[in-house]
């Protein structure tokens, strides 16, 4: 109680999160909540409900019922029951009001998912100026800032297609953070990427931990959760099983759950 | 000697009239490719659409269109106007009309298939970032199909090359025609063969034209690795 008068209220808050999918449930009553500035890992395994629960911070995925509030506005507040049927939703602001909270978040995704057809600063400065309408000189010197942040001021005019896996989620990053997000999501950013090279994309989000931006990171790499994150979630069948500080977590695991999972982990 | 200068005799007396009707047949074809190019994508984008209403009239044109002949087509719009509008536009024009309309079927089908096959990861960055639906669409899924549907397209507008022939069996005077009038009246071959020709020159030009035009949609994935 005290701890949260101290950081004010939550940029972020999840309460009784449930998501059903026609055959199982992925995300079992959940409550999360984090504060401006806090680097939050979620580790778990495979079909645990990690991305489930961040794709419902973004809206991708739509939640069965609960509540979700980012940065003060609530997008979603739907008790089990009243959701429409057919699709297992819960009901949602409406769609251009969602629209704005979806500018909140920054995403980077396990396949990058840059725009092809766009360069690299094309990229970063797209939808700031289709939907922060900044003018395109000022997008463009933003963009070039946030190149040089990840180290890919070279690589302005350079299209994805011709960029390593490294390179791409780096610029990937940096368009997560052209709209200025409330928060940053990050989906299993390093797994799809050479073990050799996700150092660079790892060192960047530690400097963005650094610079106290707010992130969630969905991640297998147990080294850079240990270092770099806040705090830690471990996640199982759809619950959050455990949480704590990093300490707490990888050296003193309380649940048996835990302590397998961080077994397996070791050995691989 | 004399049968070889006799040739290109007959045949130089035969241009003026055969050049004339490929004029007609390239006249048909540009203006059935302009119109139907840019009149495919409304109707795709219809297809997809979440008004039950509107993606069932699109579904039903392009099925009505791809599903029956063009001829068939042809000849219904032929007396359909005078017979029963009372309307009474050009063979050219009805001709024009019916490709424009039977091509738009085609391409929509095109463009619905480019537009499917764009990975949802696409989706769901620009929804990330805040991007409306529309803002989606033209800023981000259109532009990539285009490198997408361009083979496609080619083939469909070699077809068409072909396919205005068709239109010599209502009263227009393109190259077809104009070839058989000339081939009946003479009883001789010549004209079909030089019809031939300028059908093969017209697809080589196209062709070459075409390939261009794809190396410069895919400047951007030179890895082919999206």
């Amino acid at each position: 109680m005290e701890e949260n008068i101290c950081k004010g209220t939550p940029i972020l808050e999840m309460s009784s999160i449930i998501k059903d999918y026609s055959n199982c449930r992925a995300l079992d009553n959940v409550d999360f909540s984090m504060h401006e500035g806090e680097t939050v890992a979620i580790i778990g395994p495979s079909g645990s409900g990690k991305s489930t629960l961040l794709r419902c911070i973004n809206c991708l995925t739509r939640i069965t019922s609960g509540k979700i509030t980012i940065g003060g506005k609530t997008f979603v507040d739907g008790r089990p029951g009243e959701e429409s049927k057919k699709r297992h939703e819960a009901k949602y602001i409406p769609e251009k009001e969602l629209l704005d909270i979806e500018g909140d978040t920054g995403m980077v995704f396990q396949h990058f998912n840059l725009f092809p057809h766009m360069t690299c600063l094309g990229n970063i400065c797209y939808a700031p100026i289709k939907v922060k309408h900044i003018d395109k000189a000022s997008a463009e010197k933003r963009g070039m800032d946030l190149l040089k942040l990840v180290g890919m001021e070279d690589k302005r005019d350079e299209y994805p297609g011709r960029l390593s896996g490294g390179q791409k989620q780096r610029v990937a990053i940096a368009r997560g953070l052209a709209i200025n997000p409330k928060i940053m999501l990050f989906d299993e950013p390093t797994s799809a990427l050479d073990p050799e090279i996700t150092g660079e994309v790892l060192s960047v989000m530690k400097k963005l931990a650094e610079n106290r931006i707010t992130m969630i990171v969905v991640t297998h790499e147990m080294g850079f959760a240990k270092e770099v994150a806040d705090r830690v979630l471990f996640m199982d069948n759809g619950s959050i099983v455990e949480e704590g500080t990093p300490d707490e977590i990888f050296n003193d695991p309380k649940s048996d759950r835990l302590k397998s999972f961080l077994s397996s982990m070791l050995r691989a | 000697m004399s049968g070889f200068t006799e040739t290109m005799q007959y045949t130089g007396s035969l241009m003026p009239v055969l050049l004339k009707g490929t004029l007609v047949a390239v006249e048909l074809f540009a203006i059935t490719l302009v119109l139907s190019l840019p009149l495919g994508l409304p109707i795709a984008l219809g297809e997809n659409s979440r008004l039950k209403v509107v993606k069932w009239i699109c579904r039903a044109y392009v099925f009505f269109f791809r599903g029956t002949p063009l001829l068939l087509q042809l000849f219904f719009f032929y007396f359909f106007f005078p017979i029963y509008l009372n309307v009474h536009p050009t063979a050219f024009a009805t001709a024009a009309l019916t490709f424009v309309l039977n091509y738009a079927a085609y391409f929509a089908e095109i463009y619905r298939g480019g537009i499917n096959g764009i990975d949802r990861g696409q989706y769901e960055a620009a929804q990330d970032l805040g991007l409306s639906r529309t803002q989606t669409m033209f800023g981000i899924i259109i532009p990539q199909t285009m490198r997408m549907v361009l083979p496609p397209i080619s083939n469909e507008a070699i077809v068409l090359i072909k396919d205005t022939a068709l239109v010599s069996c209502i009263a227009v005077a393109d190259l077809m025609k104009v070839t058989r009038g000339i081939a009946n009246r003479d009883v001789n071959m010549t004209a079909y063969l030089i019809a031939a020709a300028i059908y093969l020159i017209f697809t080589y030009v196209l062709t070459v034209y075409l390939r261009k035009l794809e190396v410069h949609f895919s400047k951007y994935d030179e890895q082919g690795e999206w």
